[in-house]
Parts: structure tokens; sequence; C-alpha cells
């Protein structure tokens, strides 16, 4: 557990000791903290194959991400006219820093490569400290793909309003990098102090996920009513966006272009201040963060009472005979809930699965539209992913398992059985909602075909691709940090294993899109079936390889120190 | 079986019918190490560590740090494959038959977690659970646990928040459900209060009096010397003195034979002289 100890050395008068004479010792130099994250992100990659693997996908969004943001920036600067240009430019602009504040909480993580919690007990003045983590934060790919894009915006300044234009347009795209990486950084080291409790730690994991989840929805709804604004009333939004840092500094050029440079001068001033106001916040944050967290939870009420078979096992399935297999079940169950991780994860899965058919169906209801059934087995395929990385969750208590030497089979069968419990009941409340609203009670049988042929596959195969793929969560106190290169790796576990299972279930799918009338209700037991023994083959088949590499799980799931 | 008010962990009683009658081999040792090597990608964390547990014996084992103790003692437990060698309980190969072996173990793993998002009482359930023993015994043995290492008051308290004692303590009481006849502890006395260390001290001496084995790491040279029958000092991923605890240190005090077998060094006062 990271949890360091003591408080930061104070700065002041030296303590009176023994102390003869004081070497003379160099200030640090920010090249250090530079040089210490691109030694970490080498490191990380030394001899894993999958990780290296990870980098390489990483790089490459990164690389598109760029581009896309380098051609938006240029497309500003050649529209024909210089409002047009300036109304890309302020929102490319703002999406930029958007997508830097969010995007680190609610999906990358945080790269905690450089923990501010490592350097507590180095005597560092807090200002070196936050300008070395500050560079730090900027060597990176989300850093560099960020420059990239932003020397379109350079060029389009230049193209608009000449090389005086390019000198403000470097201006503000320096300020305003400058901006997405301390704004980012202020943001998640304010939730590290915050979240000071683990209480108050897993409450806001499941507020987070929830927020994150809703994204789609949200987005859905963003883009339709941006296809119905005019250009008059995007214009006044820029106009008002233009005088707030996230995008001043790219409004600042067409200040020249209309002529008026002391009004460019002011909109730099802007983001130049947001950017000193938000390190100085941040470097008071970091001082916090530093002590890390402390989990000083209220002690629950009174000792348990009754037996403690009974205190683990939930009360529905307490008739069932007490075993491994209703141990690790009880278990499986208790961490979906418990698990800050799990939670998460079981949220995002259920608001975003649901928000795919809801969206389908109810929105789109025009001719070549997917049918009920095919749209609901989206949400059954996201849900059963989940256990794509079962022991990354469990991470080094996976030895337990280890020790008491329980069989593979079990172990799989179990973790299936008790997400399956989890969601099997949500996909089948979802299936009824969906068909309620959109009239098609006929769709609703062979969706229940759909829904378990589709789940079944996908637990089976994530059931021995989860042995294989395995990769460690960190043992953090930030229930969204990642280990740094993880990243890209956990995309394309989820990525392949998800095309693999849905390729899987086709049968199933393509059952249900020729079967009509009275023979679709057919799709209903045959997809059943196939789920279950699909679920029954992945883990008898990873049940033989999880009882022989156990030992290598553990390592692959174990975090590095 | 009879609720009797105090907790005497004597494997002979809560075995007494739990397990395969065939296992116990007389006269052989409890843990036998064969040549147990560990390379981690080139480097050589274990190079070749013999070792016999007798059976009965209370074993301490000791290292300065990075001696490769945990790495060993993972290899033994069948937590950590070995790159060479063999690893042996009461006569069954670790490795090779697994089940068996781990069935006759207690373990207590340093550095690992635990599923600590479960209470305490809800923890010892899983383990019972995990090992297939009947609800009524994981109930009685889970209550006299929990009372005798004072686990108890801590009620619905998630293992999360438990203290570092406290951890230990409920990683040694699920080590011990299930009656082994053989345990191993990596580290057990650290972070442990000086009441709690008292007490863990004074149920794994009833456990061997009882016949049970322990084998345990430690840094601390008093405790081992106060508690143990048996010593084996490793360095460098090697054995390099083992014996009962008279034979290793003859005349001389533990930690002096400890700093000698181990190659450390005496500061002469010469260095550290701007201190």
């Amino acid at each position: 557990m990271a949890v360091t100890a003591g408080p930061a050395p104070a700065p002041g008068p030296a303590a009176p000791g023994p102390v003869a004479a004081p070497a003379r010792l160099r200030p640090v130099r920010i090249r250090y903290f530079v040089r210490l994250k691109l030694r970490l992100i080498a490191n990380g990659l030394r001899g894993q194959g999958v990780r290296v693997l990870g980098f390489v996908f990483s790089v490459t969004m990164g690389v598109l991400l760029a581009f896309s943001g380098f051609i938006w920036f240029l497309i500003g600067g050649e529209l024909p006219r210089a409002d047009e240009g300036m109304v890309t430019a302020a929102f490319t602009g703002a999406a930029l820093l958007l997508g830097w504040l969010l995007l680190p909480l609610l999906f990358f993580g945080v790269d905690e490569t450089l923990d501010p919690a490592r350097f507590a007990l180095l005597p560092l003045p807090r200002r070196t400290l936050a300008v070395g983590m500050l560079a730090a934060a900027c060597v990176g790919i989300p850093g560099i793909a960020t420059a990239l894009a932003l020397v379109g915006a350079v060029v389009a300044a230049g193209t608009r309003a000449g090389p005086a234009g390019a000198l403000v347009g470097l201006a503000g795209a320096a300020l305003s990098l400058l901006l997405c990486v301390v704004a980012s950084r202020a943001l998640t080291s304010a939730f590290a102090a915050m979240l000071r409790s683990r209480r108050v730690r897993d409450l806001t994991a499941v507020l987070l996920a929830l927020v994150a989840a809703s994204v789609g929805p949200i987005q859905f709804f963003a883009s339709s009513l941006a296809l119905h604004t005019s250009f008059a009333s995007m214009l006044r939004t820029v106009r008002i966006l233009g005088w707030t840092p996230l995008s001043a500094g790219f409004v600042a050029p067409y200040d020249l272009v209309h002529g008026r440079p002391l009004l460019a001068v002011a909109r730099l001033a802007i983001v130049a201040a947001s950017v000193l106001a938000l390190l100085w916040w941040w470097s008071r944050t970091l001082e916090s963060a530093m002590l890390g967290g402390s989990s000083s939870a209220p002690a629950a009420a009174g000792p348990a009472r009754g037996g403690v078979v009974t205190a683990l096992v939930p009360a529905a399935l307490r008739a069932a005979r007490a075993g491994t297999f209703l141990g690790l079940v009880a278990r499986e169950l208790r961490y979906w809930s418990r698990d800050p991780r799990r939670r998460a994860g079981l949220i995002s899965a259920v608001i975003g699965g649901a928000a795919v058919p809801l969206g389908l169906q109810v929105a789109n209801r025009g001719p070549g539209h997917l049918s009920l059934p095919m749209t609901l087995a989206i949400p059954a395929l996201i849900g059963a992913v989940l256990i794509g990385n079962q022991f990354g969750y469990d991470g080094t208590a996976f030895s337990m398992h280890l020790l008491a030497g329980i069989r593979g089979r079990t172990e799989l069968r179990a973790r299936a059985a008790a997400l399956s419990l989890i969601l099997l009941p949500i996909l089948l409340v979802l299936a009824v909602v969906v068909a309620v609203l959109t009239h098609d009670a006929s769709g609703l049988v062979p969706a229940v075909g759909t829904i378990s042929g589709m789940f079944g596959t996908v637990l089976g195969i994530e059931s021995v691709l989860s042995i294989f793929a395995a990769y460690p969560m960190p043992e953090s106190t930030n229930a969204f940090s990642i280990s740094s290169g993880t990243g890209g790796a956990k995309a394309v576990v989820a990525l392949a294993g998800m095309i693999g299972a849905a390729a899987a279930a086709a049968p199933v799918l393509i059952l249900s899109a020729f079967l009509s009338g009275g023979l679709a209700t057919l799709v209903a037991p045959i997809g059943a079936a196939y789920g279950l023994a699909a679920v029954l083959i992945g883990t008898y088949i990873g049940g033989d390889i999880l009882e022989r590499r156990g030992p290598e799980l553990l390592v692959a799931v174990t975090p590095r120190r | 079986m009879t609720l009797t008010p105090r907790l005497t962990l004597t494997p002979r009683r809560w075995c007494a019918g739990a397990l395969p009658s065939t296992v116990v081999i007389d006269g052989g040792p409890a843990l036998a190490l064969r040549g147990l090597v560990k390379n981690f990608d080139g480097v050589l964390a274990v190079n070749g560590v013999d070792l016999d547990v007798p059976a009965g014996s209370f074993f301490g084992l000791l290292g300065p740090n990075g001696a490769g103790k945990t790495t060993s003692l993972s290899m033994a437990v069948g937590l950590l494959r070995p790159t060479q060698g063999r690893a042996y309980v009461l006569g069954h190969d670790v490795w090779a038959d697994p089940i068996r072996a781990k069935r006759l173990l207690g373990v207590l793993p340093d550095g690992v977690r635990m599923f600590d998002r479960l209470s305490g009482p809800e923890l010892l359930a899983y383990q019972g659970l995990l090992r297939g023993m009947p609800a009524d015994v994981i109930d009685q043995r889970a209550r006299e646990l929990l009372d005798v290492f004072g686990l108890a008051d801590a009620g619905r308290t998630l293992v999360v928040d438990y203290s570092a004692g406290m951890k230990k303590k409920i990683g040694l009481a699920c080590a011990l459900l299930h009656a082994p006849r053989v345990l191993v502890l990596d580290e057990p006395f650290e972070a442990v209060d000086p009441v709690s260390g008292a007490t863990i001290r004074d149920i794994l001496g009833r456990y061997v009096a009882g016949g049970g084995t322990v084998i345990f790491s430690s840094h601390v040279l008093e405790l081992v010397e106060r508690l143990c029958t048996h010593v084996a000092i490793l360095a460098e991923g090697r054995i390099k003195a083992v014996g009962t605890l008279d034979e290793v240190r003859g005349s001389r005090n533990l930690e002096d034979v400890f700093v000698e077998t181990v190659g450390g060094r005496v500061a002469t006062g010469e260095e550290l002289s701007w201190l």
C-alpha cells in the first residue's frame, strides 16, 4: 500500500544537531524530473511484451489525436471567413482543454509515474517540486500529442495574420498547453487531497463512474443540439468563450486580424494568469497530496452477530450447500459491490450498456434499424467483458486461492456465476423496458436468447483470456490510477476479447435475424443453451490452464513497485 | 466436539478425522527443500537452498534484507515457481502434488494483500469455505480465533481499515483456521505490538508443543533466540548455517554469529566522520 509516513520536512531553520559543515548542495534542476520521468517510462517497458504493445497502441492513438487536432486547427486557418476560423479555433481549443480535464479522471486514469507522495521526504522547495512535476507531466504521450496538434494553431494564426499572428499564436498555444497540463494536474491532485478517507474515496469512485457513463448519452444529446444551432449563435458563444482561459489563447490571433493588438495581449494575459493561479493552487494541494491518505474509518458498529459464514454469504444464497463454490460466489458478490474499481466498472457497464439499445431503439426507428434482440446483445457483451481482468482486480490477494489449492474450474465458474447473478436480471429488465418503450413485445422472447447467448459466450472466452492477459492494478489510494503503460494494454485486451467473443456468438445472432414469427421463440432456448455451453467449455479449458499457470498468474497481477 | 473456554490450538485435536491419516510420515522432515533456485531475469535471488525442517520444531529462518527469505518461502509453499529444485511438505511434493501438500500447510505470506474488503469474520469464513470446511466448524473456530487475537471487537470493520498489526493477526488467524500441520510464516511479528506479539508467541508455542511445526522468517534475533529450537541463516540466496539453536550459536550470542556468517561489517569509527 502506498501510504507514506510522516510529513514533509518543514522548511525553516535547521534543527540543532551534530552537524559539522553542511556540504554545498546543488539546486535541483527541472531537467532531473524530466529525465526521471523518461527513465521510468523506459523501465516500465523493459522486457514486457504486452506493455510494449500497449505503449505502441498509446503512441498510435496519440498520433491520431494529434493529427486530427492539427487538421482542425489548420482548417480554422483556411476557412474563407475569419469569423468561421475563429469559431473553429475556439471550439477546438476548448475541447482540447476539457479533454485534458476530464479524460484522465474518467477513462485513462491518472498517470502516477511521478507520484508527489514519493517526493514527500525530499527537502524540495514547493516551487521546485511543482515546476518539476509540471515539466515531467508535459513529457509523455498526451503532452507531446497536444503540442503537435497546437502546431496547427500556430500555422493557422500565421496564415491569418502574418508573422505577428504566428508569434501571438505561438504564445497562445504554449500558454494553452501549460494550462492543459496544470489544470489536469491540479484537478487530480485536488481529488487526491479530497479523497482522504477510504469511504469518501469509494463513494466518489461511484459518482465519477456515473458521470463517465453519462458522457455517451450527453454527447448524443449535445450533437443533436449542435446540428440545429445557427452560426450566429455559435459566434455569440465564442465571443464569450474567447474571454475565458478555455479559448482565449486561440482567439488572440484573430484580434490582430481585426486590428486590435491590445485585445490579443489581454487575452494572452488571461491565459497566463490562469496558468499562474492554477500553478499556485496546485502547489498548495501538492503538499497535502504528499501526505497521503489516512484511512481512519469509524469503527463499524458492534461485533458481528451470528455465524461468520452467514456474515459472508448473502441471504439469498444461504440455502446453498456450503463449500468452495459458494464461498467464491459470495466473495465475488461482495467484491462487486465493495471494491470501488469493480463497482465503478459495473456502473459504467450498466449505464453505458443500457444507453445503446435505448438510444438505438427509442431515438432511431427508421428503416434498416437493428432488431430488438440484436441491440440487446450489445449490453450483454459490454457487461460480460467486465471479467476480462478479473484476476487483476484481486491482485496479490489471489495468492489466497493459490494457497488453498482450489480447482481452477470451480474458481472460474464461481466468478462467472457471480457476475451472471448480478447482470442477467438487469439485462432482462432492460429488455422489458426497451420492448415496452418500442411496443415491440414480439422481440422480447428472442431477445432473451441473444442476451444469454452473447453473455455466456463472452464469459466463456474472457474466462480463458483473463488468465493470459491479466495485468496488475496499482495498490494505490486512487481508484482511478493505472500503472504507467498499462492503459494501452488494457484497451488492446478488451478490444481483442470483445471482437473474438462477438464473433463466437454470431450463430445465435444470425439465428435471431433469420427466424421470424413463431419460430423466433426458438431463439430463447437455443441462445440460452449456447451461452451455457460456452461458459462450461470456456471454464473447463480455462480451469486446467489456471491450475497450471497459477503462480505465473500471481506474478502477472502483482503490481511492480 | 466439546466447546472449551480457552483456545487450545493443538493440531491433533482439530485434525482428528479431518485429514487422511496416511500423510503423517514419522521421523521425516515437516518441510524439505531440495536445491531450490530462483532466477529472476538473470538475477539469482535464491541459489540452491537445501533445508530440512524437522517435524515438531520451531524453526527460525534468519537473513539480511534481500537474502531470499521471502523468495524461498514462496517457492516452498507453492506461490512462486522455482527455476530448479523441489519442496516437500511432510513428504508431499508441493509442485507435483499441490493439493495434498497445501492441505497440510498454513501460510502467512508477507507483502501480499488479503481480500481486504471483507470484514475479519467474513475473511475467515471465506478461507474456511475455500478449504472445504463444514460451516459449523468454521463458525466455531473463527469465533475462537477472533477472540484469542482480540479481533472480535473490530466487528464489521473491513480488513482494509485494520491497522498493520491487526492485518498480521487476521492473516495468522486465516493461516491457522484449517488446523494445518505445518505453519510457514513470513515476518509474523512485523508491525505487531508487544501485547499481540506475546499472544502470537504463546499460540505458536502451544501449537508446536501439540505436535505442529512452525517455520518463520524474521530479522529480530532476540525473538528467534527466545522462541526457536532450530535456526537457519540465509544470505545471498544460500543457507550459510543451519542446525539447532545451540549448534548454530555455540557459546556466543546469536547476533555475533549472524553478523559474522552474513559477512557484515562493524563500524570502525573512521567513516561518517562528517556526522
